[in-house]
């Protein structure tokens, strides 16, 4: 064994790893010639054991042949290593392409329903004025019901209230959430603001504007020197905040728990105030009724009507969310048929 | 009340539109509902006078006629009336004409001639209520005019609010839009020509109920002819929604809708003795009312009576056999006021209520009662001759005083929050009668009369008495001042601003825990619901949850006590007449409306009360119902449908229990069966003394299914107590530092019988874990080889740890040890190498 053969050897090996080296079409097989040339057991290990049987003044030269060898075989296999992978990941690539205009996989969402909506805006509203949430018993007795609103038993006002009675005496479905002023005045001491959203139940047929069961809101505000114009002025900020800017106004009304007694009316949501079949051609459309507490309910509230004075106001939740919602028929609020819930996603 | 403009027009100068009167009257407090044009439903009516009235040559009872219409040739018409003849003048329908009712006027041809339109009745036209003859206009009516254009009206609608009885009646709205537009009422000439013998000759009135008949006022008419109003009393009449009968009972209709004063005529002939008594009706008597109803009187009906019975229900409705005829010559007026209360009962006892009795109900100003029993028989000797006779029967003929009301001037101003002058509030006051007067001193103000009077000192503010006018019966305290004063002027005028008083103190508000709750579910897919709290007691009582002394204890205020159903004693229908003890019957309705409308995927949640009657009493609480049917995520094009189970409403619970901060809740089988699966029902429930979840999940039994005719395969319904649904609590969560050395896990496969549960199996290994054990979690269930067919494989991922160092090999293998040798014990259980 000489210098010559071995180095020629080792540059048989080079020409021969090259060779195989580029026609490897996949990494485990480039893996494998990594192997068989470099490995522990390798070629190139092979070939250097014969550098023992060479003159000492040969080895050095060899060794730097063999150092070339390795560089130029390591280097072809990281080269086509690079190489192999490129080209697989572009296939893998091209066979991963999607048609992104299909539609995405659904993430169930549920809807909410618009009365327990409309009651959250409306305390959302009056709550950044202070006015916190109260409610009452939905069974409620025909004294805070009635008589401590101001409407005995024999009132012809009583008429305005077709009441459900039920089989606890003294008892009957709340036709209001009036009756909640007197619960809160009982409970608290002025300055109060109080709001009451709950259910109410009337003996009424139902059609597509009736209903035996619907939702108010009821409002109160008792302090020394609380006026009507605070009213309006809360009611005002109110009607901007659901209805956006527009006019309103205050009108009469009658209640037998308010005096005086106003109706709240906005302008027309539908026509802006021109007139038109939502509003009777009337530009306005009434969204709540309110007024001043009558000295009677504060009273039986347990306040001093001498000193302390506040409004009262009571909405309906299903006219406000039809206001704010074109919904055309009251029915649909307690039926719960899904093509209308789903609307409200 | 309908008004009818021309007719209102006779007691107040109205100078404005119809329109613009509506808005001033409504923003009066009288709220104008509607604008009617009364008479637009006559097109093409037109007056015409006859020429020439002819037999007809084919049909006896047909007249040919020749009619002008003031232009063109005269037509040809025939008419079946027979109170025609040349030179009167009739309404004339024109072909094309349509009447009210929608009927359609042609030419057309009756018995071969031709008829070129059509002359009207009154009845046809809804003028008066004669159907057989012709309407003959009086002879100077302008020829060839519409009839619309002459007798046509604007009618309003007004909705006169329950206080204010007063204005239920023309006069009373003409005071109203007097107020309004500085106008004078015109109060009709009330004059009574009296003759012959004196009225007590003929009328004697013997009260036996003072307390409910306060005044009472008669009169006597002789020789009266009974017939028709005429024509342009029944035109009133109609325009104001009043049927006319005939011209005495049309005089107390008149009277009543000009003056709001009920009245009542009798045939005096048949009024026996000619005595009228008011008294309560005695046990066992009975009376046919005008309506030919025949009524069993109450001992708490006040009524009309002479000597051998009753004769009428005292303000409500007269007697059929006193009733004036056409055969009636002599009328006994009675004019009275009655207790509004006893009316107002006495209305609902029989269900009649009346024109008058809803009147009466309102209270009536007792000086009506004089002046209704003298319009009343000056308009029926006008409209049906006779003669009145002299005097009048008035049983408490003092007259009452005005009342007189003390108001500060300052305190409406600050309960309107509006600066208004003292001169100003006395002008205003004036424009609705009440007139103001300087206070004597030491007058005090009336604050409030019930439930106990309020009574003030005046101190140093200045303060006005006002002089009530007697119409005025619902003017009593200081704020009825005020709300004088503000309508007057305008509500419109009302500043607004935000108010400068103090904030109440900080409250949490029973909305928080809801809208957490409410948007978890709206995240994890449920749609909200809001359905009837009024359900079917059938529909409840199939779906009661079995009620068993067994039953594992839930926190009692948690759980519903068990209480008795409260039911609607006027329910309007059988489908609502019981308050629901469970949301699940109202969730299983929308349910099976929905999948009636092809959409079976049904995952709802109400947030809503259940009720109940406990120790006589109403109780609510507030409860959170699911229901879960069909398809959980449905099939698409990139995955496969999956159906709801029981696992989706536990996982549900356990997200809300993370979401609200309480720990997981334990679940007990509840194999009480129907109406539930007997193997998949379950309780939920929370460690003893921490109790803030309890719930009953389940899902319905196929049997349940079929009866509520629902074509799910699986229905799961969920009832759950939440704490802070009704009043909410606050939240704290206490934060764990995190662990300084890291945290260990093992895995056990835990094999044991089938009949065993999980929470059984996890409880076992959390007793037998000690302190290092911290979280335990199933990852796997297995049946099948090599397990016995009597076994299964429970595989939990145990995680340990310890705050103050590294745990070892040995640490673990320790109480591993322990929870196997626990389960092995405890259980029958082994491990799965
Ligand atoms: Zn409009």
């Amino acid at each position: 064994m000489d210098f010559e053969s071995l180095s020629g050897d080792l540059r048989r090996l080079k020409e021969r790893a090259l060779g195989e080296i580029a026609k490897v079409a996949d990494p485990a097989a480039l893996e494998q010639l990594q192997i068989q040339y470099l490995g522990k057991k390798g070629d190139l290990t092979a070939v250097l054991r014969g550098i023992g049987a060479l003159p000492a003044e040969d080895r050095p030269r060899v060794g730097a042949v063999a150092n070339e060898v390795d560089e130029a075989v390591r280097g072809a296999l990281a080269e086509r290593g690079t190489e192999l992978r490129n080209v697989m990941q572009a296939q893998r690539l091209a066979a991963e392409q999607v048609d992104v205009t299909l539609p995405g996989r659904a993430v169930p969402r549920g809807t909410l329903h618009p009365i327990p909506e409309t009651i959250a805006a409306i305390a959302e509203v009056f709550g950044q004025f202070g006015f916190v949430v109260y409610e009452g018993p939905e069974v409620e007795d025909d004294l805070t019901n009635f008589q401590m609103l101001n409407i005995a038993l024999d009132h012809p006002a009583r008429d305005l209230w077709d009441t459900l009675y039920v089989d606890i005496p003294g008892h009957l479905l709340r036709t209001h959430t009036s009756p909640g002023q007197i619960r809160v005045m009982q409970s608290t001491r002025p300055p109060i603001r109080a709001l009451l959203p709950g259910r109410c139940f009337r003996y009424e047929a139902v059609d597509a504007s009736h209903g035996f069961e619907f939702f108010q809101v009821e409002g109160l505000m008792v302090d020394e020197g609380t006026s009507m114009a605070d009213l309006k002025g809360l009611l005002d900020e109110f009607a901007h905040a659901l209805f956006g800017p527009r006019k309103t106004r205050f009108r009469p009304g009658y209640y037998p728990f308010t005096e005086p007694s106003v109706a709240f009316d906005v302008e027309c949501v539908v026509c802006g105030g021109v007139g038109c079949p939502a509003c009777s051609k009337s530009g306005w459309m009434t969204i709540l009724g309110a007024g001043m507490v009558h000295p009677v309910v504060l009273q039986y509230g347990g306040i001093d009507p001498e000193r302390y004075q506040g409004f009262a106001f009571g909405m309906g939740v299903e006219r406000i969310s039809n206001l704010r919602h074109a919904v055309p028929d009251l029915r649909y609020y307690l039926e719960n048929d899904l093509r209308f819930l789903e609307q409200f996603r | 009340m309908r008004v009818p403009l021309s007719w209102l027009r006779e007691y107040v100068d109205v100078e404005l539109s119809p329109e613009q009167l509506a808005e001033r009257l409504t923003l009066l407090g009288m709220e104008v509902q509607a604008i009617e044009q009364w008479g637009a439903d006559w097109r093409s009516v037109v007056v015409g006078e006859l020429l020439t009235v002819e037999k007809h040559p084919h049909a006896d009872r047909l007249h040919l006629t020749t009619v002008s219409v003031g232009s063109g040739e005269p037509l040809h018409i025939v008419c079946g009336a027979n109170n025609i003849a040349p030179g009167q003048r009739v309404p004339v329908a024109l072909p094309g004409a349509v009447l009210p009712g929608g009927r359609r006027i042609e030419r057309t041809e009756k018995m071969g001639i031709a008829s070129e339109g059509m002359l009207c009745s009154g009845d046809e036209l809804h003028i008066t209520t004669d159907a057989d003859g012709i309407l003959i206009l009086p002879p100077a009516t302008p020829l060839g005019r519409d009839l619309s254009e002459l007798y046509g009206d604007v009618v309003l609608d007004v909705d006169v609010k329950p206080n204010r009885g007063d204005a239920l009646c023309l006069v009373g709205l003409a005071r109203e839009v007097a107020a309004a537009t500085g106008a004078t009422v015109r109060w009709p000439e009330i004059a009574v020509e009296e003759a012959g013998e004196p009225v007590t000759d003929r009328l004697r009135v013997e009260i036996r109920e003072p307390e409910l008949c306060t005044r009472f006022v008669g009169r006597w008419v002789s020789g009266a002819k009974i017939g028709p109003s005429p024509d342009w009393v029944q035109m009133r009449l109609q325009a104001a929604g009043m049927r006319p009968i005939n011209n005495v009972v049309d005089a107390a209709n008149y009277v009543m809708l000009e003056l709001g004063k009920p009245t009542h005529t009798f045939n005096g002939a048949t009024v026996h003795d000619g005595t009228i008594i008011v008294r309560r009706a005695l046990p066992g008597e009975r009376l046919e009312t005008l309506d030919h109803i025949e009524r069993e009187l109450t001992p708490d009906t006040l009524i009309i009576a002479d000597p051998e019975g009753p004769i009428g229900i005292a303000g409500v409705m007269g007697g059929f056999d006193s009733e004036i005829t056409d055969a009636t010559t002599e009328i006994a007026i009675e004019s009275a006021v009655f207790d509004p209360v006893s009316i107002r009962r006495t209305g609902h006892r029989y269900a009649l209520r009346s024109e008058a009795s809803l009147r009466f109900e309102k209270g009536q100003e007792a000086r009506l009662a004089r002046i209704g029993a003298d319009r009343v028989a000056q308009l029926t000797v006008a409209w049906a001759g006779g003669s009145i006779a002299r005097g009048r029967i008035d049983t408490a003929p003092t007259e009452p005083v005005s009342a007189r009301l003390a108001f500060r001037p300052a305190r409406v101003s600050k309960l309107l929050g509006a600066s208004i002058s003292v001169d100003e509030q006395r002008d205003l006051l004036r424009r609705v009668g009440v007139e103001t007067e300087a206070a004597p001193t030491g007058t005090r103000i009336q604050v409030a009369v019930e439930p106990k009077a309020l009574v003030v000192d005046a101190g140093s503010e200045e303060v006005l008495v006002a002089v009530v006018p007697t119409w005025r019966r619902d003017l009593a305290i200081e704020a009825d001042v005020a709300e004088e004063i503000a309508r007057v002027r305008g509500y419109e005028t009302t500043p607004a601003h935000l108010p400068e008083t103090l904030m109440p103190a900080y409250r949490p508000s029973p909305l928080t825990v809801r809208e957490i709750v409410r948007g978890a579910l709206a995240g994890a897919g449920l749609s909200e619901v809001v359905t009837h709290a009024l359900v079917s007691p059938l529909d409840e009582a199939r779906l009661l949850w079995p009620e068993d002394a067994d039953e594992p204890a839930l926190p009692a205020q948690l759980v519903a006590q068990s209480g008795v159903e409260i039911a609607v004693t006027n329910p309007l229908s059988a489908q609502h007449s019981v308050l629901r003890q469970h949301l699940a019957a109202s969730l299983l309705d929308v349910l099976s409306l929905n999948e009636r409308q092809g959409r079976p995927d049904v995952a709802i949640f109400e947030i809503g009360k259940r009720y109940a009657g406990v120790d006589g009493g109403p109780r609510e609480w507030t409860r959170l119902g699911l229901l879960l049917s069909g398809a959980a995520e449905p099939a698409s094009w990139n995955r496969t449908a999956r159906q709801y189970d029981l696992d989706d409403a536990k996982g549900i619970l356990e997200l809300l229990c993370r979401r609200l901060g309480l720990p997981e809740p334990s679940y007990v089988p509840d194999t009480r069966g129907f109406p539930f699966h007997p193997g998949r029902a379950l309780l939920a429930r929370q460690e003893a003394g921490n109790e803030a979840v309890a719930g009953r999940l389940a899902e319905l039994h196929p049997d349940a299914l079929a009866e509520w005719d629902l074509r799910a395969q699986r229905v799961i319904v969920a009832e759950i107590a939440i704490a802070g649904l009704d009043v909410a609590t606050p939240r704290r969560i206490h934060v764990e530092p995190i662990p300084r050395f890291p945290e260990v896990e093992r895995d056990l496969a835990v094999i044991v019988a089938e009949a065993r549960t999980a929470a059984e199996v996890e409880a076992c290994i959390r007793s037998h874990g000690g302190n290092l054990l911290r979280r335990v979690r199933l990852f796997d269930l297995y049946r099948g080889a090599p397990l016995a067919a009597t076994e299964k494989s429970l595989a939990y991922r145990l995680v340990f740890g310890a705050k103050d160092r590294t745990l070892t090999e040995a640490d673990l293998d320790a109480v591993t040890a322990e929870v196997t040798r626990g389960l092995k014990q405890e259980l029958g259980a082994h491990l799965r190498s």
